[in-house]
């Protein structure tokens, strides 16, 4: 009963028209129709803003002159090692976040008692804003590519070990006494029982933590000399090539959403045998 | 909690004080006549801290940082809840503006803080302006999802009465959204601190973000320590708050069963649920 509802929220462009919905669009081409105006109506929304001249050519360039630098960006091989440099940063706090954050959220959510200590002190540091560790970093490990993966694996382990932990203690108080009562070897119990139930909100986690990461990458880039998009907005910026920059800016854009739609294939495929209960 | 008896809650504290306390004495102890450069006595650190709180140094900055983030969250609030309360009710115009919405979230706004900022200065105005527009996504796409998650029969029920717009959307679609709202503004709440300290280490004169730049770049260790220190403990301190102010909105959520709950307290682990 529960699930469904979240299903349908979780996916309403999937879940079933109601009349109403139906009446809207017709069908999907129709809406494919609509959010494509809707996205030509704010680009000319955007090219008005920027003709009148209420804003700076500088601070907001128009979508012409924007669009326009994206054919000799692609064929720059600066352009793609910029994309590379802040994907490998993103990428390797990343999986260090997941090989730390997962197994750890697993144990602390198994035991309660395990959970209840750890839980003011993940609080705290949850909310801790990373980037404000980057001067310390910097004066402790230099400008490296090290203090990149170092501050995005701090910003992603966080999201991932909540997640895992709040997956593990979503198994139900049945089954786990089911499992207790068979005596159900501890590591079986970890791989069968905690990690399946878990792998819903894991999945959560991982996606939010993707989506930091590159943010992190991005925003460690601005602040330091470390090479990658983050860079390249400044350099173009400080350069008066502002077009430059907001071309950059999209194309972070464009990776996140990228990261963003992956990431759902991705659970639907893994999660093919479970309603998505923890998707929002 | 003020249902248990006190007994329990000292219980229930002792369980959770334990192990940051631990934490925080080890941090003590291991640093604690520490010559290394890099890591200098905690004990000095906080003094530090302290001396700079006292004296007033950091308190100018501290202003600043606070006035960027509340203002700043609090256009994105206004900003977010009202475009999303309105395109939540037309479905026509949520589903055309998704995709649209989707990619907007996910463009980093960090990516703006140079274009921004040398190209408006380095006053506050523009570190607000990135600020509400880093804050403003997720709250707007929570209210949307909440505005359109609140139960069709409700709905409808609300219509065939003819209840009028202004109370419809007082009682009926404001309190139904509430929590995935909350939920939204908490996300916010954590991007806007990022983007406090970014705009502020990139450009700026006064402020916590400054502040942690000059003293570490001027290699006055203790100082970028407390100043880091300083900068977590007013993000925990806004989240605290914000929990708090949850607690006296929602406090009809939380109590409601768990099981007709529409939506879980994302990725959160209030004070609330530790019974359960």
């Amino acid at each position: 009963m529960v699930t469904s509802t979240t299903r349908q929220r979780s996916a309403p462009g999937r879940a079933p028209l109601t009349g109403r919905a139906r009446a809207v669009g017709q069908g999907r081409t129709g809406l494919l129709l609509l959010q494509a105006s809707t996205v030509l109506l704010v680009l000319a929304v955007w090219a008005a803003l920027a003709a009148a001249g209420f804003v700076s050519s500088t601070a907001l360039p128009g979508p012409g002159a924007v669009f326009g630098r994206f054919p000799e960006l692609f064929g720059d091989g600066a352009y793609w090692q910029a994309v590379l440099d802040t994907l490998r940063g993103a990428v390797t706090g990343f999986v260090l976040a997941v090989v730390v954050g997962v197994p750890l959220g697993l144990v602390t959510g198994t035991y309660a008692a395990a959970e209840r200590s750890t839980r003011l002190l993940v609080d705290v540091l949850r909310s801790f804003p990373v980037i404000a560790l980057l001067p310390v970093f910097l004066l402790v490990l230099g400008s490296t590519p090290t203090t990149k993966s170092t501050v995005v694996f701090i910003a992603c382990v966080f999201p991932v070990f909540l997640q895992a932990q709040y997956g593990a203690r979503s198994v139900t108080p049945m089954v786990a006494e089911t499992v207790r009562g068979y005596r159900i070897p501890r590591l079986l119990r970890f791989h069968r029982v905690i990690l399946p139930s878990a792998t819903p909100s894991i999945m959560t986690g991982l996606r939010l933590a993707a989506t930091t990461s590159v943010l992190v990458a991005i925003g460690v880039e601005v602040l330091t000399t470390l090479p990658g998009i983050g860079h390249e907005v400044v350099q173009a910026q400080q350069g008066d090539a502002s077009a430059t920059a907001y071309a950059y800016i999209i194309t972070a854009g464009v990776i996140g959403y990228t990261i963003n739609l992956l990431s759902q294939v991705a659970e639907r495929r893994l999660l093919r045998w479970r309603p998505p209960a923890h998707t929002d | 909690m003020a249902a248990h008896p006190s007994g329990a809650l000292w219980k229930s504290l002792l369980h959770q004080l334990w192990l940051p306390a631990l934490v925080l004495a080890i941090l003590v102890l291991a640093t604690a006549g520490s010559t290394s450069f890099y890591f200098p006595p905690a004990t000095d650190v906080l003094a530090t801290l302290w001396r700079g709180l006292v004296h007033g140094e950091l308190v100018s900055d501290l202003a600043f940082s606070l006035r960027n983030i509340v203002l700043g969250l609090a256009i994105a609030t206004v900003v977010g809840i009202g475009a999303g309360l309105v395109i939540g009710e037309i479905p026509l115009l949520r589903r055309a503006t998704a995709p649209l919405l989707d990619f907007a979230r996910a463009v980093p706004t960090v990516a703006f803080v140079p274009v921004i900022i040398l190209t408006l200065g380095i006053g506050s105005g523009p570190k607000i302006f990135l600020i509400a527009l880093g804050s403003l996504w997720p709250i707007l796409l929570n209210t949307i999802s909440g505005v359109h998650g609140v139960n069709p029969a409700v709905h409808e029920t609300a219509r065939s009465y003819r209840i009028p717009w202004r109370l419809r959307l007082t009682k009926v679609v404001l309190p139904g959204a509430l929590p995935q709202i909350f939920a939204g503004v908490r996300i916010a709440l954590s991007i806007a601190v990022v983007l406090m300290v970014v705009s502020e280490i990139y450009g700026s004169p006064v402020g916590l973000g400054n502040y942690i730049l000059q003293s570490g770049s001027s290699f006055a260790v203790p100082e970028t320590w407390a100043g880091t220190v300083l900068i977590g403990m007013l993000g925990y301190g806004l989240s605290v708050l914000l929990l708090a102010a949850e607690h006296v909105l929602l406090g009809w959520y939380h109590q409601r069963p768990p099981r007709t709950r529409r939506t879980k307290p994302r990725n959160e682990v209030t004070p609330s649920c530790s019974g359960i």
